[in-house]
């Protein structure tokens, strides 16, 4: 019986990382799915375990962890199983940087267009009380300022086109990348892979004038062999909503 | 190896003294070379231009060489450092251990170095840029390939410093004081337990804030002694010493950006 238990939301962005590092490395987990939409991470019984109420987190015996890429490098120390970072001390440096990069640079402008897209639209038509009742209880004050912008739909527009500056951009780096190495960060599969393979497996569907066989080869052969992986198509089985099933884009033959 | 690393360094303060005295407590030996980052030295030509130095995460902080291959952001040039060195561990062995400190690296670096590069920029850089003229500056932003690092250098120099984001940022330092104050009341000497990455890390942003955020200390008798103790560490000692002006916690150059998303 396993003693791992991971409580997240669809298999995407932060939520993704830790059950796909999970299922490569073979570990069974009990799995808590907190649905985002009706804000299950903001009530007491998920706070008693993350207080700060944000998504994922991982038990272990009792042990808590938060932190999306630092449970991932937890996993793979703490677990048997292949190895999810490489040897040489370069190309771990490596996958640290692209994570910290990702995480910080790139997966938040993904992460507002996606708010404005598919968040806000959501959950808008819901009763306005109740919407800022459920607002109100979120412990960190950030996060309640991006509720806010996505329920009401108030991005700038300054800010809005600097996130799309970004995944221009990103698109463009990650390419040059790819097209340098097998997979992102070393010549070995790696927790950078899957940090990307979450931010960008429905790329050449949300961004198909920026992403495609054409523009972004190397892109594209590196989410096609990731969707390839057993764990990838595992993890994905797991999604409830059509966000997750973008990912069956990477189905599709190599033009 | 075929040659010693190079390690370009700004004035021994934030991620500069973070990535030296990592590589002091691991005796690394290094071919050390300063650079003035505070005038946009790091975008010169002779520099190394791979994208792991253009868009680091970090903004203007120090940039190790090794065969070639150019390195940024300091926690994780320290974890370098850390599995190529000989001396004492700067990480837990116990894998939950090194989820806590890298944990609290990320913080560190998400909430507390934004906000101590904004302040330290403020106060310490703007005037100097403000002294600038228009096409030395331009020449400075020009060479700089992050669109929105170049914008970070601009905003420092206009006095783009709104009410909102000093108070914020104030509010982060005096966060960060309060976590490591928690952190320390059971006696410990270091936030981990033993020495490692997030003293010198969290050190490294918040010594120049004693002096612009007094208040956040003055209440923090456990931090204030800790950051004595850091200060005191001869790797410490030893990167302080290079620094080319008398206050070097008063050098600052743009640092990552305030979260722009949650």
């Amino acid at each position: 019986m396993t003693d791992v238990a991971l409580y997240h939301w669809e298999p995407n962005a932060n939520s993704g990382k830790p059950m796909l590092a999970l299922m490569e490395k073979g570990v069974a987990f009990h799995s808590h799915y907190l649905d985002l939409l009706e804000f299950d991470q903001h009530k007491p019984g998920y706070l008693a375990i993350n207080p700060l109420g944000t998504i994922p987190a991982m038990t272990h015996g009792d042990k808590v962890l938060t932190e999306s890429t630092a449970i991932m490098e937890y996993v793979d120390e703490a677990f048997d199983g292949p190895a999810l970072m490489p040897a040489d001390p370069v190309d771990r440096w490596r996958v640290r940087w692209w994570m910290k990069f990702m995480d910080q640079w790139l997966a938040p402008s993904f992460s507002m267009i996606g708010w404005s897209v598919f968040i806000g639209p959501a959950v808008r038509a819901r009763d306005p009380a109740l919407l800022e009742a459920a607002i109100d209880r979120i412990p960190m004050p950030e996060r309640r300022v991006a509720w806010r912008k996505a329920i009401h739909g108030s991005f700038g527009a300054a800010e809005m086109a600097e996130s799309q500056r970004r995944v221009a951009h990103g698109i463009i780096l990650l390419e040059a990348a790819l097209a340098e190495r097998e997979w992102l960060a070393s010549d070995g599969y790696s927790l950078a892979d899957i940090n990307g393979f979450n931010l960008a497996y429905a790329l050449p569907l949300s961004q198909p004038g920026l992403s495609n066989d054409t523009l972004t080869p190397n892109i594209m052969r590196w989410l096609r062999a990731i969707y390839a992986r057993p764990a990838t198509r595992a993890t994905w089985a797991m999604g409830r909503t059509d966000m997750a099933r973008r990912v069956t884009i990477l189905e599709s033959e190599p033009a | 190896m075929t040659a010693k690393p190079i390690l370009y360094h700004g004035e021994p303060n934030g991620p500069s003294l973070t990535a030296l005295a990592a590589a002091f407590e691991k005796q690394v030996a290094l071919d050390l070379r300063p650079i003035d980052l505070a005038a946009g030295d790091r975008h010169a030509a002779a520099m190394p231009q791979d994208v792991e130095v253009a868009m680091s995460i970090e903004g203007e902080g120090p940039v190790l060489l090794v065969d070639g291959v150019a390195m940024t952001d300091s926690v994780f040039l320290a974890c370098y450092f850390d599995e190529i060195g000989t001396g004492p561990a700067l990480r837990p062995a116990d894998p939950y251990a090194r989820w806590d400190m890298m944990a609290w690296c990320r913080y560190v670096i998400e909430r507390v170095a934004p906000a101590a590069a904004f302040l330290g920029t403020q106060a310490h850089l703007a005037p100097a840029l403000v002294a600038i003229d228009d096409d030395a500056f331009a020449g400075l932003t020009g060479a700089i390939v992050s669109t929105d690092l170049a914008d970070r250098w601009r905003a420092v120099r206009s006095g783009d410093y709104p009410d909102a984001r000093i108070a914020d940022s104030r509010d982060k330092i005096g966060q960060a004081v309060t976590r490591i104050e928690a952190q320390l009341g059971d006696g410990r000497d270091w936030l981990m337990g033993p020495f490692g990455i997030a003293d010198l890390e969290s050190y490294a942003w918040l010594a120049g804030m004693v002096a612009l955020v007094p208040s956040a200390f003055e209440a923090a008798p456990r931090t204030r002694d800790w950051l004595a103790r850091v200060k005191a560490r001869p790797s410490v000692t030893r990167a302080l010493s290079l620094a080319r002006t008398a206050a070097p916690q008063d050098v600052w150059a743009p640092g990552p950006e305030i979260n722009r998303w949650g």
